[in-house]
């Protein structure tokens, strides 16, 4: 769990769940903006991280 | 008799004055609300009434917090010095209560030489934070800007 993905995954996990339950009222809608919100930071970061690798790398 | 031309003028005086009296109650109430907010994460929304929203923010925010301490995390001093030291400072203080029994516990010393040091300063800071966009809800909550 201390690799940099496992905390990644694990802080994405938190924000999101914290900004779906704030933004929306319904607890479906806050399921799908957690969800929403969990995707894009993931997959933002392993983008972001690829990027840096073929840019610097 | 024609009421006297004082007397318009002597109710919406007293309408005026119970309105600032109402006003006084209300601010005193949100201000209430978001100092609690602040000092306990989710005691604000369950004070408004949204009790598994209340939940949800207590039980991520306070596990977020542990784990900042699990991995090494440094409950950061208000040092003038170092301008992001005293902005983390400040971030990490609006988790007031557990913020207080930590340093009370004698916890969030921070092992610097940890790897996961920095992980756990994040996770500190940034519970801080999402306690701080909780509270402005509360406030919009309690204010009636939001609907309940």
């Amino acid at each position: 769990m201390t690799t940099h993905l496992g905390v990644m995954i694990l802080f994405a996990a938190c924000v999101s769940v914290v900004f779906g339950t704030l933004m929306r009222d319904a607890p479906r809608d806050q399921l799908v903006l957690a969800g929403r919100i969990f995707a894009g930071l993931v997959v933002g970061a392993y983008a972001v991280g690829w990027l840096m690798y073929f840019v610097y790398g | 008799m024609s009421p006297s031309p004082s007397t318009p003028s002597k109710a919406t005086g007293s309408t005026r004055s119970r309105a600032a009296g109402d006003a006084t109650a209300d601010t005193a109430k949100v201000t209430r609300l978001c100092v609690l907010a602040i000092l306990v994460p989710g005691l604000g929304h369950a004070l408004v009434g949204q009790m598994r929203k209340a939940a949800i923010f207590f039980v991520v925010l306070m596990t977020m917090f542990a784990i900042g301490l699990a991995f090494g995390g440094r409950l950061l001093p208000f040092s003038t010095d170092e301008p992001l030291v005293f902005l983390g400072a400040a971030a990490q203080w609006v988790l007031l209560l557990p913020r207080a029994l930590a340093v009370l516990a004698g916890l969030g010393a921070g092992d610097v030489v940890a790897v996961t040091y920095e992980y756990g300063n994040t996770f500190l800071i940034v519970a801080g934070l999402l306690n701080a966009l909780i509270t402005l809800d509360v406030y919009d909550l309690a204010t009636g800007r939001k609907a309940a």
